[in-house]
């Protein structure tokens, strides 16, 4: 009986995989790769890309010019301290949602996840709304007196800084709560008991056991606003670029494909490698 | 009970509430202020609202472009849903019931667009398409977001059969039924919940896409958050935040909904 089941299990699950499999290989796998030999050809403006000739042109371009230079810092950056705000604000919340015994908690959950539900072109909108010149932001601290003169909350560092850390502040938490859900009341109960004060049991009990959720969220949250196009296209306007603005640009606009997938190679291999880092410096922390 | 919790415990509880209270209303501000902004009377954007009007809804579904842009974003977003189900029950069946050679690679791979940059994908199709020489056209569109929605559904669907035994479907097969039968009348009622979620998520997410949709739609298919980010683009006015507020009002629908019927909190 038993190996007349095993020979049988094989052949449906080859079919039952093949629609999948198929839809994968032709709509991501091989697109993806084959931004590879594009990367190498090059754009001449007027005639398009030269045919049968290929070379490092584009990465050298990317990746030696001050004016592109200065766009993948900027979204390093910002991926970084977007990523850091965000864990630092979004812990408190997730620590609170997986704690409270209140009978509307299963609403507050579902208030964060609203946000992060609701479309991204819409949330921003709210952001231009709330951050321009004459936005509700300036017009309350003009109308109560604090500044004389609009702030510059929007095309500049600190706006994208506002808007990214909102959009993906949720996403830090619904990740969070679970990974706190998961420590062990008893632990942090017998760490008190030992004598531990409230912050020694957090910083030496709760917060290592939830490395790994951290680390995850930090991940998350780093490709996320690596790779973001709205909010960056909308609040930093066409000219404060970056890296997904740059890509945005380059096929649509300037028509070089071939850079932009350089480019798209560049925001991969800086992106994915660093969130790679975090699930590794986690494991680090919590092995301690 | 409660006299005997240390004040300095309640204290420390009560803060955190309060931080967790305001950086909630924090989070949602920007889609109030867009739902206060539609209301008003004057041409430009500006909160508060001047007087009170529903002029700029009617403008939206008045305009050709908008309902078009509204039309075929649904439209699109549930024929990807319902297409991923039909591709995504069946690969996650076979991960978790059959032997399969290499099936943690194959999860990986079936989930990574979950965390893959959208833009890269966008702009990968776009490339091929370009090579293969498709034109704009639905099916262009539809593939792209098969994308999107595909892993939302294998995720869900993958977590609970993963969760449950296969003693039950054994059973059924024991006492004879096929395979078929097993699965339409034992494993299809256990996994409806992981269906209905999964295919939530794929929804909403091919109706909101932009970074994906916008490499690859023609001047044909305009969706609607391609459709607004060019509006907002051309200049900022209140018929905007009315097509805005529409979007959030049927997104909140919709999460209550879920909430209702299944619990949609428990997926986090």
């Amino acid at each position: 009986m038993k190996p007349l089941q095993a020979s049988r299990r094989k052949t449906p699950a080859v079919g039952l995989l093949a629609p999948a499999s198929l839809l994968y290989a032709g709509a991501f796998c091989v697109p993806v790769l084959l931004l590879l030999p594009a990367s190498l050809q090059l754009y001449v403006p007027n005639q398009g890309i030269r045919p049968h000739a290929y070379s490092l042109e584009n990465y050298y371009r990317l990746l030696s010019d001050a004016y592109y230079l200065e766009i993948f810092g900027r979204t390093l950056l910002l991926g970084l301290v977007v990523t850091a705000i965000t864990i630092l604000l979004a812990y408190p919340i997730a620590l609170y949602l997986a704690r409270t015994r209140a009978r509307y908690r299963n609403w507050l959950v579902l208030l964060v996840i609203y946000p992060m539900m609701l479309n991204l072109v819409v949330r921003t909108f709210g952001f231009i709304a709330l951050l321009a010149n004459h936005g509700l932001v300036n017009d309350a601290l003009i109308g109560i007196g604090i500044i004389d003169s609009p702030l510059k909350l929007m095309y500049n560092f600190r706006g994208l800084l506002i808007g990214l850390t909102q959009i993906y502040f949720p996403f830090a938490v619904l990740v969070l709560i679970p990974a706190i859900q998961s420590v062990p009341t008893e632990m942090e109960e017998a760490s008190r008991t030992l004598g531990g004060g409230w912050f020694t049991t957090f910083c030496r009990v709760t917060l290592p056991l939830t490395a790994n959720g951290i680390a995850t969220a930090a991940a998350l949250i780093f490709l996320l606003t690596e790779s973001a196009l709205v909010a960056p296209r909308l609040l930093g306007g066409p000219t404060y670029k970056v890296a997904a603005t740059l890509i945005y640009d380059q096929f649509l606009v300037l028509l070089n494909w071939p850079l932009g997938s350089a480019a798209t190679w560049i925001l991969l291999f800086t992106a994915l490698p660093i969130a790679s880092f975090f699930g590794l410096a986690a494991r680090q922390w919590s092995a301690r | 009970m409660k006299g005997k919790i240390p004040v300095a415990v309640q204290f420390r509880a009560a803060a955190l509430a309060t931080y967790s209270f305001a950086v909630l209303a924090l989070l949602l501000l920007p889609v109030g202020v867009v739902v206060l902004a539609s209301f008003t009377r004057t041409s430009y954007l500006t909160i508060p609202p001047k007087g009170l009007t529903f002029r700029w809804y009617v403008e939206v579904l008045g305009s050709p472009s908008y309902v078009r842009s509204i039309v075929l974003s649904l439209g699109l977003a549930l024929t990807a849903t319902a297409v991923a189900i039909l591709v995504a029950v069946p690969a996650a069946y076979a991960l978790a019931r059959f032997r399969v050679a290499a099936a943690n690679l194959l999860v990986a791979l079936f989930l990574a667009p979950l965390a893959f940059p959208g833009i890269v994908v966008g702009v990968a199709l776009l490339q091929l398409y370009s090579m293969m020489n498709i034109q704009p056209s639905i099916g262009r569109l539809l593939v792209a977001h098969l994308i999107i929605t595909t892993p939302f559904v294998i995720r869900a669907v993958l977590a609970t059969l993963r969760e449950s035994s296969v003693d039950l479907e054994d059973a059924a097969r024991v006492l004879g039924a096929s395979r078929w039968v097993a699965f339409r009348r034992v494993t299809l009622p256990l996994i409806r919940p992981a269906i209905v979620v999964g295919a939530l998520f794929a929804f909403i997410a091919s109706f909101d896409n932009f970074p994906v949709s916008v490499f690859i739609l023609g001047a044909r298919q305009i969706t609607l958050p391609v459709k607004i980010f060019s509006s907002i683009e051309y200049g900022v006015d209140p018929s905007i935040a009315a097509v805005s507020t529409m979007v959030i009002v049927a997104t909140g629908l919709i999460l209550v909904a879920a909430e209702r019927w299944t619990g949609l909190h428990r997926a986090f």
